[in-house]
């Protein structure tokens, strides 16, 4: 058989169950809802860096499945987040993506988150401290001590990530819920102080876990010729993807040869500490984030789903902060020569996932998508987006391969 | 500005423009060659969310001659830029031996794929908007770049480009 009429192209691939999935878990409007529902504001998000936040009452706002976020750092140094929301008409406090509160803004003085319509205003800690003519309209029917900020159960981990969840009942720590995938970074990242210093985002047309399949799986590193000539040796095929507890992947390091690309050199003199040269670690951290330490810079993939076909990924850089000023400029090269939106790999990473996005739009026929390929659980196996999806379908209690179904334990972990 | 100040300022813009048509056109050799030995290029950005100052690609004209040599190997967005500049300001040092321009500049991007070619194809939208901040050697009648910013103000740059802007 050679190319397929309709009915052979909708037949069952001849592969195990959990080794494809159904585009319509990409597409589905439906589907997406839940998610938001049943996973995005059930877990940790990281949200920012807390070397975005270096002084007290520095601040940073986000979204998470929708809901406005407002990162701060107390006059006690503590991060702190709550909903970026006045307790009062329900506007968005804070409209500024950064900035500081020790100064005054036009309807608040210093010190305080004010809402700017109102002038309603709160402390670091989420109290409210001032209810504007409060004694004239509330009378003694309502006082600062009833309407707080509503606070966000937040954690500073893994090399100075702010994580957030909108679960108040979330009942594991964020080192809990890693479940060890961060483990072999763990050291480099925490040995001193990192910094930021690159940041730029994408709103692109797929759907979120397309962007983190691509982070999972490295087979697409035929997509980049910069990843053929420098990596692609047995020491690149050798490279182990290992899932951990929670859909979390760790994809193996290997020394890449960064010098058989034209132009480029070797990173060895500004590895992360603990890290031998020129090093690729890959960690993908279920439900949408991602943290990729080529040696000298450490990128991570914050994703944002905005739709069922939309997704915001926001790319942050960064190096260590006693880094000088040539060393750093030598990071920000090795960083952005590959990852920057002018660098050599990331727009054809996102070149190829619009074109699934375009493929599998809502409403399009539904396609099978196959994560198949057993190489021994090496860098070419798909086990990491098996494993990924077998998460996602306790999440969302659908089966990904037929999301009409609900998702069934697979034998051998039931 | 010299007395032959205003000539060169001339000079200096139809060098500028000159630099858009090679650079819409990919003509990289043609671009660079119009740059001195000693040029440096900078794509940088001031980030509010993170507030620091940003560079988001830079090298010397080797590294420039390098990587733009190699883009025949990569998976590009075929999809041409336009490059709309307007000279600002040209400032032509006293002694007439260096130069500085100011060039306001708004890239547009016609979709050639896009997501689906079918739907986006023809598209034009705006890429991205920033200035040129350039600087210039002149020897006698030779003038020639040796540095180029292009300050952008655009942060959301989606998937970006293989392309110097």
């Amino acid at each position: 058989m050679s190319a397929r009429n309709h009915e052979q192209w909708n037949a069952q691939p001849k592969l195990q169950s959990g080794e494809w999935v159904d585009s319509k878990i990409y597409s589905d409007e439906e589907i997406f809802e839940e998610e938001l529902e049943k996973i995005w504001k059930q877990m940790w998000i990281p949200v920012c860096h807390e070397s975005e936040l270096k002084n007290a009452y520095d601040f940073r706002t986000m979204t998470i499945a929708r809901e406005p976020v407002i990162v701060v750092r107390g006059k006690d140094m503590k991060v702190r987040a709550f909903l970026n929301v006045c307790p009062h008409r329900g506007n968005m406090i804070e409209r500024r993506p950064s900035g500081s509160f020790a100064k005054s803004t036009p309807s608040g003085t210093p010190k305080t988150m004010t809402c700017m319509f109102h002038a309603w205003q709160f402390d670091m800690k989420g109290k409210c401290v001032n209810i504007t003519r409060k004694e004239e309209g509330y009378q003694d029917r309502l006082c600062e001590s009833d309407v707080g900020l509503r606070e966000l159960k937040s954690e500073v981990y893994f090399g100075g990530f702010i994580w957030v969840s909108l679960n108040d009942n979330i009942n594991q720590t964020v080192e809990e819920f890693a479940a060890g995938a961060l483990d072999s970074l763990a050291p480099s990242v925490n040995e001193e102080p990192l910094e930021v210093f690159h940041y730029h985002k994408a709103i692109i047309d797929c759907n979120y876990k397309l962007w983190h399949d691509t982070n999972c799986e490295f087979y697409h590193d035929y997509l980049h010729y910069h990843n053929r000539i420098t990596g692609f040796n047995d020491e690149y095929f050798a490279r182990k993807n290992t899932g951990f507890k929670g859909g979390h992947v760790n994809v193996g390091s290997f020394e890449v040869q960064y010098e058989n690309y034209e132009g480029f050199h070797s990173r060895e003199e500004l590895s992360f500490p603990h890290l031998p040269a020129n090093q690729w670690y890959m960690i993908d951290m279920f439900p949408g984030v991602n943290f990729n330490l080529r040696g000298s810079a450490l990128r991570s993939d914050i994703m944002t789903p905005l739709g069922p076909n939309k997704v915001m990924i926001e790319f942050r850089g960064l190096g260590l902060a006693s880094d000088s000023p040539k060393d750093r400029k030598i990071r920000i090269d090795h960083h952005n020569s590959i990852w920057g939106p002018f660098g050599r790999n990331l727009c054809e990473d996102l070149i190829a996932v619009t074109g699934q996005g375009a493929a599998m739009q809502s409403g399009s026929e539904s396609r099978q998508i196959l994560h198949g390929r057993h190489e021994n659980e090496t860098i070419h196996d798909e086990n990491g987006m098996r494993h990924y999806y077998e998460e996602w379908g306790r999440w969302v209690g659908r089966s990904p391969s037929h999301p009409d179904q609900p998702f069934v334990e697979p034998a051998e972990t039931a | 500005m010299a007395v032959n100040g205003a000539e060169t300022a001339e000079k200096i813009k139809s060098l500028i423009y000159k630099t858009c048509l090679y650079q819409d056109d990919c003509e990289w050799k043609n671009w660079l060659d119009l740059c001195s030995d000693d040029f440096n290029y900078y794509i940088r950005a001031y980030s509010p969310e993170i507030q620091k100052d940003m560079e988001y690609m830079g090298g010397p004209k080797e590294y420039m001659e390098s990587i733009t040599g190699q883009l025949r190997k990569h998976n590009i967005d075929d999809s041409p830029l336009k490059r709309h500049g307007i000279v600002y300001r040209v400032d032509v040092a006293d002694d007439n031996k260096s130069a500085t321009a100011v060039t306001s500049l708004t890239v547009f991007q016609t979709l050639l794929g896009g997501n689906s070619s079918h739907v986006d194809s023809g598209t034009t939208g705006i890429f991205l908007v920033g200035r040129y901040n350039d600087k210039f050697v002149i020897d006698g009648n030779d003038v020639k770049f040796i540095e180029r910013e292009v300050r952008l103000d655009t942060r959301r740059l989606d998937k970006g480009t293989h392309w110097p802007i």
